[in-house]
């Protein structure tokens, strides 16, 4: 078990309370983390899992034992620690005057150089899956935070006004939920295509990891794709929010004396619908990871370097590496698990009232 | 609730229904138009003139306005017209038609593999609570939901198909109802019974595995538990926690204390409580099953509307891509309803409000 | 007009583990029940006084668990029946009801005991008709009397499987027309207006007076012997209470059944108790027949209450409120006192161990837990006023120590 008791620390408390006031969390909500986190031992696992994954995602270059791009096909296929792998040599001789063949049973062994093993073309697996984690990670956070805006924006709006724009709102999410996600996201990014934006690596820029990636590739149009298929939730959520919280008697007064819509939405709507915006954010990473991973596994992805598009390749070499396909994964569960741990800790916590939405593949 | 209200309740649902899926053609219309590239450049040869790309374009009819084309469209579709696929010359319906049964099968397999699953062992977890079971019900949800399910077929055939060779690694035998029939019009109890007396086990197996409905079942089992499992994890946790919910709610304890019977204040008072707000999610999430169905088809070759929609995709081949996202769009509207109807049915306040 | 003992209860106890710690909910709490008696059941929200009518009928839920006493039920032929294998548990016409198992324990719930609660709202499932509900409870009793000893009856054949089939089928279902035509005459029977249409009604189309009375109809289904009523007219409005209590008073009257009124209001209780109990956390305080109690109140405690309601004949007075709240029964912060004393305006040194009961008046009837009702206020041996809030003054130095090492 992890020790994260140092998240219970004087420091670490001063930035969770600079953090409240960021989202606007009262005291009490702040309180009710703190004990549930306490008593829970799978909320302090989630957290553990997550702040790894955010580690390794942070300093890949600095982590990975290898470049994740190079190719050594001398190397290729090599199994993970403590595993071997059977290859059958053919070769051909002249005996007596006719051409024998003769199969021949080697064994490849792991090697120190690749904990993890290589994949078909000799990559580091290892170094893969490290960076995979920036993919994962960065199109998860980066598509919720568009869903988020786009959603939450649109929910507030229909909610605080409602009336016709609430029902145009309604309708167009009734239809855009009769697209299931991944379907949607399939169509668009295989119709718009795969674009991406190479971003240079700091720490190659500062010549501290020499032998990595010059740049990341930021899968644009996925991250785009996957925050546009999943604003609806949002939506669904900070509308109901504000419908509930319009209705309420401060309300009321702050527009009996003449304060303008957008500072009532802004300063008291907004605020009050925050708690299960951001437990809907939590599952929602988790989703949108699970998406990308489907996306890049069926070939719609701008990057080589993700979890998916590496389960592909090891598809194809199952019955001999079964490390390439299983690997990338097990880092996908890993993951997902603990930002569902962490999402099961907030709803616990904060008890917004809303169901399992959202959901993966 | 009386049945009228019932009634006029199912309407008023039917008639959004027909609206959503308005909505849904309607999207599907205008993707053509907000997507980049132009069809003709991916049905016309590299080196084909101008005048041959504007023949090709009037002849699919891309040349007329926007709303002749939409509304031209729409007329088809009440014909159950979708138009002719660009690449492989037939019509575009009896593709996706001919491509649905094995998607619905597949759907539906996931689903009777994961209600008949998980309500049991959300029943279970929440009435054995802080029991081993409760336990393994919990690692396992949280474990289902998180894995993705491409993954996870992968290594059902890892270990499966590729290790043991219990099951083919890929492909749809027959459908359901042809091995049916097959089975039916094949089976011979006096072989069974006979190769059964005189103990020959193999041949037993040998003859039993060539029939058609074992081969169907040999196909579909890990297809059904690939796409079954996040479901079964979902409506798992859905289950124990709705349970757990409605156990401690007044009304049970009033049941204990009029004396009835502990199974039926579970299953006819909490359980049939806890079944409404969960079918409502299973309803909101089956974007995910048929989603999930896309993706699974790949993964084994499954010849079903997933397969079709991503290969039609990538040769730009619209008519199909419309027709099989609108027979998506509509399927999940339809069935959507029907689980309202259904949770109107287990939960009366429903129509009530 | 009281007949002979029909329940009594000596020494029950009931705990609640916690992961606060574990709470003496009910502690030590002992009274009798006679034959077509109301015995009330009076004290502040937080005193025990539902726990100890769960704990009757083992209801109680976990955390929670009866820990210790004696349920003692007068029925000849239950008493006949376990005699053979719970020979400990019978004594003459009584049976332990602690000591025989759950099985027969459900099995008196009822026939021989029936319960109604608080907010009607929330006791009865929203998704079903409130008339099948009634049914329920009178088709269990009509299935037990059937076969009583049947290895089914636990769960009267009714399974996950006929709950699959009732709800595809909806024709195939637990009750039975029998029940169904009874049930709407129990809703005749409590003054429900057009029984037969409302029996066909959810419970959010009753009102909430109606729904109580749909639920005493549901209480008599198995014609019990013992009602135990919880707060039955707390969420009700008061010209509604009046309804509900004197449909109670009616009832009992005809079908003279024993009724345990649990309530915190001490109009309901004067209006219909024939002996009364008062609950201060977790113990009975003070207990006798309802004009020994309400007229010559012993325990200070008894007295605050009746000083707090008031008096129409004579206004005059202030009212008078108890300083203070209940405790939270946390078995570690409770110290082996007189736990009103904190609260008590004539707490004495000797209020600081234990008091036993004491006999008032020499009324066999009446008894009180407090010294008061042994001999008169001492002045000299009273505590400081604020003597719980700072104890340590003036205390023991080895107590001020270890209180400072926790």
């Amino acid at each position: 078990m992890v020790d994260l008791d140092w998240l219970l620390h004087p420091v670490a408390s001063g930035a969770l309370s600079r953090l409240r006031e960021a989202l606007r969390l009262s005291p009490r909500t702040v309180r009710n983390l703190r004990t549930e986190f306490r008593r829970s031992a799978l909320a302090k696992l989630g957290v553990g899992l997550i702040v790894c994954a955010l580690l390794v995602a942070a300093f890949a270059p600095a982590l990975a034992p290898h470049n994740p791009t190079n190719q050594n096909l001398n190397d290729n296929q090599l199994p993970p620690l403590g595993f071997d792998r059977q290859t059958t040599n053919t070769t051909s001789k002249m005996v007596n005057g006719s051409i024998e063949i003769v199969n021949e049973t080697s064994w490849v062994n792991s090697t120190g150089e690749h904990p993890l093993g290589t994949d078909s073309l000799g990559r580091d697996m290892l170094s893969r899956t490290i960076y995979g984690a920036r993919t994962s990670l960065i199109v998860g956070v980066i598509g919720t935070g568009i869903a988020a805006l786009f959603g939450v924006t649109v929910g507030l709006l229909a909610g605080y006004y409602s009336g016709r724009i609430d029902d145009a709102l309604m309708r167009s999410a009734d239809v855009m939920l009769a697209f299931p996600s991944l379907v949607l996201a399939v169509a668009l990014v295989g119709l718009i295509g795969t674009a991406s934006v190479r971003v240079p690596d700091p720490f190659v820029r500062a010549g501290l990891t020499p032998n990595m990636p010059e740049t990341f590739t930021l899968p644009g149009t996925v991250i785009i794709v996957v925050g546009l298929v999943n604003w609806v939730w949002f939506a669904r959520v900070a509308r109901s929010e504000a419908l509930s919280v319009r209705s309420e008697e401060y309300i009321k007064a702050a527009r009996a004396v003449g304060a303008s819509d957008r500072h009532i939405v802004t300063r008291h709507v907004l605020p009050n619908s925050i708690t299960p915006i951001i437990v809907l954010a939590t599952i929602q990473v988790a989703a949108i990871i699970l998406l990308e991973s489907a996306l890049a596994f069926l070939g719609f992805s701008g990057t080589t370097l993700s979890w998916g598009f590496d389960i592909a390749q090891g598809r194809q070499y199952l019955s001999s590496s079964w490390w390439i396909a299983t690997i990338p994964g097990v880092a996908i569960v890993l993951t997902v698990v603990g930002i569902n741990l962490v999402g099961d800790w907030l709803r616990d916590a904060l008890d917004p009232g809303i169901e399992g939405e959202g959901g993966g593949p | 609730m009386t049945t009228v209200s019932l009634g006029r309740f199912l309407l008023k649902r039917a008639v959004q229904g027909v609206f959503v899926i308005w909505g849904v053609v309607t999207v599907v219309f205008l993707l053509r138009f907000i997507t980049p590239g132009d069809p003709v450049t991916f049905i016309a040869p590299l080196d084909a003139s101008q005048e041959l790309r504007r023949r090709i374009a009037a002849e699919l009819g891309l040349n007329r306005p926007i709303y002749v084309q939409y509304l031209d469209y729409l007329a088809g579709l009440l014909q159950g017209d979708m138009g002719y696929s660009y690449i492989s010359n037939t019509e575009a319906s009896a593709r996706v038609f001919a491509r649905l049964p094995a998607t619905v099968e597949l759907a539906v397999a996931a689903t009777v593999v994961a209600v008949a699953l998980s309500i049991p062992l959300g029943v279970v977890s929440a009435t054995r609570r802080h029991e081993p079971v409760d336990y393994g019900a919990t690692l396992f949800s949280l474990v289902g939901i998180s894995t993705p399910n491409f993954w996870l077929g992968i290594m059902l055939v890892l270990l499966l198909a590729v290790q043991f060779g219990l099951f083919p690694t890929s492909q749809r035998g027959t459908g359901f109802l042809p091995a049916v029939a097959g089975t039916v019009g094949q089976f011979d109890p006096g072989l069974v019974v006979r190769l059964a007396v005189e103990l020959r086990g193999e041949a037993l197996l040998a003859y039993l595995g060539k029939l058609p409905l074992v081969t169907w079942l040999a196909h579909i089992t890990l297809p059904a538990v690939t796409l079954g499992t996040y479901f079964t994890a979902l409506i798992t946790r859905l289950t124990r926690s709705g349970m757990l919910d409605e156990l401690g709610k007044s009304y049970i304890r009033a049941s204990r204390a009029k004396g009835l019977p502990e199974s039926l204040v579970r299953y006819k008072h909490a359980l049939r409580n806890t079944l409404a707000p969960v079918i409502t999610v299973v309803g909101l999430q089956l974007g995910t099953l048929i989603g999930g169905a896309v993706i699974t088809e790949a993964v084994f070759a499954w010849p079903g509307l997933g397969t079709e929609l991503i290969r039609a995709i990538n040769l730009r081949d619209w008519p199909l891509i419309q027709g099989s996202l609108i027979v998506i769009g509509a399927g999940f509207v339809v069935v959507n309803t029907l689980v309202d109807a259904l949770q109107a049915y287990l939960d009366p306040r429903v129509v009530a409000d | 007009m009281a007949g002979r003992d029909l329940l009594r209860v000596e020494g029950l106890s009931t705990r609640f583990f916690t992961e606060e710690g574990q709470i003496n909910a009910v502690e030590d709490v002992s009274f009798t029940l006679r034959e077509g008696e109301v015995f009330g059941i009076v004290g502040e929200s937080g005193s025990g006084k539902s726990v100890t009518a769960l704990s009757l009928v083992d209801l109680v839920e976990s955390p929670g668990r009866v820990t210790a006493g004696e349920v003692r039920y007068r029925d000849a032929d239950l008493a006949a029946s376990v005699r053979d294998r719970h020979p400990d548990a019978v004594d003459g016409e009584f049976v332990d009801l602690r000591r025989v198992p759950e099985r027969v324990r459900r099995s008196l719930r009822g026939p021989s005991f029936s319960m109604i609660f608080q907010d009607p709202m929330s006791s009865f499932n929203p998704s079903v008709t409130v008339g099948e509900q009634i049914a329920e409870a009178v088709e269990v009793q009509r299935r037990a009397s059937a076969n009583p000893r049947s290895t089914r009856s636990r769960t009267q054949g009714y399974g996950l499987g006929r709950l699959l089939a009732d709800t595809v089928l909806p024709t195939r279902s637990y009750v039975s027309g029998e029940s169904r035509e009874r049930a709407v005459e129990l809703l005749e029977q409590v003054g429900i207006p057009d029984p037969a249409d409302r029996a066909d009604e959810y419970p959010h189309q009753f009102s909430g007076g109606m729904l109580q009375r749909a639920m005493v109809a549901q209480a008599l289904a198995g014609e019990p012997d013992v009602l135990v009523a919880d707060e039955p007219t707390t969420a009700l409005d008061v010209t509604i209470q009046a309804q509900i209590l004197n449909l109670l008073d009616d009832l009992q009257a005809e079908a003279g059944m024993s009724i345990l009124l649990i309530t915190h209001n001490l109009g309901v209780i004067a209006r219909t108790c024939d002996r009364v109990g008062v609950m201060y956390a977790g113990e009975v305080v003070e207990r006798g027949s309802l004009t020994a109690v309400f007229d010559n109140p012993v325990h200070p405690y008894t007295q605050g209450l009746l000083g707090s309601i008031p008096d129409l004949a004579d206004p005059a007075p202030r009212l008078q409120p108890i300083e203070g709240s209940v405790p939270d029964l946390v078995d570690a912060e409770m110290d082996d006192r007189c736990y009103f004393a904190d609260r008590c305006p004539k707490a004495m040194t000797e209020c600081l161990d234990k008091p036993p009961e004491f006999a008032v008046d020499g009324d066999d009837e009446h008894a009180a837990m407090c010294v008061l009702a042994d001999h008169d206020f001492i002045e000299s041996e009273a505590l400081r006023p604020d003597y719980f809030e700072s104890p340590l003054e003036g205390a023991d130095v080895d107590a001020a120590e270890s209180e400072t090492d926790d």
